[in-house]
């Protein structure tokens, strides 16, 4: 503000100009984000009170934390919760030592057709999910699929979508779909590592293997941590690909996965119970990914 | 209860002569309040032109709504083709109902009346022009489930627009081949399914995402689910008659007779169907246009016979399904929506669109005189397959009453059931978990539930 504007008046302007720039990101985020979560702690707080017989009126009430109780009491929700951090222990360290690997390889030097190659690898992630599920889904069922009819053929009974492997194909579907997003995340950060150290290692004699796991990975170790936190919160989130395949197989349960559950309460009109093991699920991702950055941060340190 | 409550204080109100509306409404819709009770006491037509949308899976519908657009300028449809009930439409309508955001008009389920109504989901047309004229074009026990069994003292709360009386089907000539005649017994059925094994077929499939088929099957052997009195509601999912179709049925599972990695309605189904690896299925009405538009490799090669029975010499049918058209809370043309439902299921050629597109086996009594379903199929070898239903029709228990939350109860069902296919469980237990969850979903709701 310069002299000629009081200032009085400039004040005001000038502390309203930070929250214009903002509102952009502000306003979508109070929207869609605030304010439905907001919502849903409200409604966990409460339940369905019902007055005047079999077919009565409906009030709604406030309840405490009756309904999280119900959550914590119900036989699917360590069931449920258990199944996805089995699945995270297995399926994450998988498709990031993938996307490590494939980053690694396009920034070697011996790599050809670099751009060709992050285009391919980042295709997948670009493919809405029900879609990539719902193919997916035609490559695993026993009776329809050429890849089941291929290991027949050659002597392989594999039961793609039997209870005991359907936590694992969907597995398979999630790796295929966000090693490559995983992948640029690293890949970029590679581009990072500054080119004189990797020149002087070179000078030293390190091949490309010692120059990849000595100086590389320790530099990109936030971008590693990075994907590591959103692969938690994704694996706690799983609800497409399971949802996809109750149409094909016979082993998805209305509770297989906690946003699954979820979503089968709130359709059995039980929203203040969804609403409530809906935050429950946000609490537990959040102390899970807060711990893993605790945990690599101290060992970095 | 509180209903009939407030049917008779508004007679009482009607009797003490404030007749005029505005005044009608204040001093008496008052009382309850919502939704219903505005549309019901005041189901005016708008005037002007009003849109309606509509959601409905029935095959062909398009069809039927074109004429009526066609002669109702004033009235359109806007039609939505939506997956049926339970593979989603129901969740959107939920979801749709809460934001409030539901289609005017919806196709809804037998069984998921009660659900819909306990929501507050739908609008009692009884006062809307035509209604109540319109109950005895209906065969009576449709008419019956959308008054909810109480004879028009609880308001009506939809259209039926047609039934599932069951039946089996079956490839008459894989049967012929085998020497088999349809199975008059479950016991000959077991039988028939073992000798079909040895020629690499199953007899049926057991699907895990249909429990309103399982549901069909208990029907038949008068295994009612629920209870209901005027305050509380009482779940009899687990009583002898229903053990009896389940452990029926777990024994087939156990002995690997039915394939139980198909889901029903589903690609791999169809498949198995026109390969000829599953070569009966125990199904409604309208499944006769399912096998038909998916299994065309097998066109007359199929038949219908009646359900097998329990009991040698019974004549018992179960009911899987059938539909009614509801008008939707929240619909702001509850007239004209009502008129378009009743249009619908009762006009000859809506009905004898409906038959021809969608197999639908309509619920007014016209429509069982449509000339279409005294004729041969030839799909079915040239068999008049709707004799049969119509036999089963009359065969049906028309008593059978369904509890509120069957969105959850079948859920435990379908959970059960995929817990059995995977071999920790037996359907026995599976009632037994249904049941006693099935009581904890009604209580959920603050509904009274009598032990």
């Amino acid at each position: 503000m310069t002299s000629t504007t009081a200032p009085a008046r400039g004040r005001p302007r000038r502390t309203l100009a930070p929250y214009a720039f903002l509102a952009p990101f502000l306003i979508p985020f109070v929207l869609f984000t605030l304010l439905p979560v907001g919502y849903a702690l409200w409604q966990s707080l409460h339940k369905t009170a019902r007055t005047g017989g079999t077919f009565g009126r409906t009030r709604t009430v406030f309840a405490g934390l009756e309904q999280y109780g119900r959550v914590l009491g119900e036989d699917y929700f360590g069931e449920s919760l258990l199944r996805v951090l089995g699945f995270a222990l297995v399926q994450i360290p998988v498709m990031l030592l993938l996307a490590l690997v494939l980053a690694l390889l396009l920034d070697s030097a011996v790599a050809r057709a670099k751009k060709f190659f992050r285009l391919v690898y980042f295709v997948p992630y670009g493919i809405p999910g029900v879609v990539a599920a719902l193919m997916w889904a035609f490559l695993y069922d026993p009776r329809l699929s050429p890849v089941v009819d291929l290991l027949r053929s050659a002597g392989v009974h594999a039961d793609l979508t039997g209870p005991d492997a359907i936590l694992w194909s969907i597995a398979n579907v999630v790796t295929w779909t966000y090693t490559g997003y995983n992948m640029l995340i690293i890949y970029a950060a590679l581009q990072a590592v500054p080119a004189d150290i990797t020149e002087a290692a070179r000078m030293d004699g390190a091949g490309g293997w010692t120059i990849a796991l000595r100086i590389k990975i320790p530099v990109i170790r936030p971008a590693l941590v990075l994907t590591g936190v959103f692969s938690i919160i994704g694996s706690f989130q799983l609800f497409t690909e399971p949802q996809v395949f109750r149409s094909i197989s016979t082993s998805v349960t209305s509770t297989y996965t906690p946003n699954v559950a979820a979503y089968s309460l709130a359709s059995g009109d039980s929203y203040n119970e969804a609403a409530a093991l809906s935050v429950v699920l946000a609490v537990v991702t959040f102390v899970l990914s807060f711990a893993f950055l605790r945990f690599t941060t101290r060992r970095q340190g | 209860m509180a209903m009939r409550d407030r049917t008779s204080s508004v007679r009482r109100c009607m009797l003490g002569g404030v007749a005029l509306s505005l005044t009608f409404l204040t001093a008496c819709g008052g009382g309850g309040g919502g939704s219903d009770d505005a549309a019901g006491a005041a189901c005016k037509p708008s005037g002007g032109k009003v849109t309606l949308d509509y959601w409905s899976w029935v095959p062909g519908m398009q069809k039927a709504v074109d004429v009526w657009n066609g002669d109702n300028p004033d009235i359109q449809v806007e039609l939505k083709t939506v997956p049926s009930g339970n593979a989603g439409t129901y969740q959107n309508l939920s979801h749709a109902l809460k934001a409030g955001k539901a289609p005017d008009l919806g196709q809804i389920e037998y069984d998921s009346l009660a659900s819909f109504r306990l929501k507050e989901g739908l609008t009692d047309i009884s006062s809307c022009p035509g209604v109540e004229e319109a109950g005895a074009a209906f065969v009576d026990w449709t008419w019956s489930q959308v008054e909810f069994g109480a004879g028009g003292e609880d308001g009506v709360w939809a259209v039926p627009q047609d039934t599932g009386p069951m039946a089996l089907f079956y490839r008459k000539d894989v049967y012929d081949e085998l020497g088999m005649r349809a199975p008059a017994t479950w016991n000959e059925y077991a039988d028939q399914a073992r000798r079909l094994k040895k020629e690499g077929k199953f007899i049926t499939h057991f699907s895990q995402t249909d429990p309103n088929w399982f549901t069909g099957l208990l029907w038949q052997n008068k295994a009612t689910m629920f209870e209901r009195s005027d305050d509380s509601w009482k779940v009899t999912v687990d009583r002898p008659e229903s053990r009896q179709v389940a452990d029926y049925w777990q024994k087939l599972i156990d002995d690997k007779l039915v394939a139980t990695d198909l889901q029903g309605f589903s690609p791999a189904l169809y498949k198995a169907w026109n390969d000829g690896e599953v070569v009966t299925w125990v199904s409604a009405a309208w499944g006769y246009s399912t096998i038909r538009d998916n299994a065309k490799a097998t066109a007359g090669a199929w038949a219908v016979a009646p359900m097998p029975q329990w009991k040698a010499g019974d004549r018992q049918a179960g009911n899987w399904g059938g539909s009614t058209t509801t008008v939707m809370a929240g619909s702001e043309h509850p007239a004209e929506a009502a008129k378009f439902a009743l249009w619908l299921n009762t006009d000859p050629e809506a009905l004898e669109i409906l038959n021809r597109e969608g197999g639908l086996y309509p619920a007014a009594k016209a429509g069982l005189e449509l000339p279409a379903l005294q004729q041969p199929v030839d799909f079915y070898g040239k068999q008049k397959v709707f004799d049969v239903f119509a036999q089963a029709s009359t065969q049906v228990d028309t008593g059978f009453t369904w509890g509120p939350t069957m969105t959850d109860t079948y859920r435990f069902l379908s959970d059960g059931t995929a817990n059995t296919i995977a071999g920790k469980s037996t359907l026995g237990d599976v009632l037994e978990d249904t049941g006693t969850r099935s009581a904890e979903s009604l209580r959920k709701q603050s509904l009274d539930v009598t032990p």
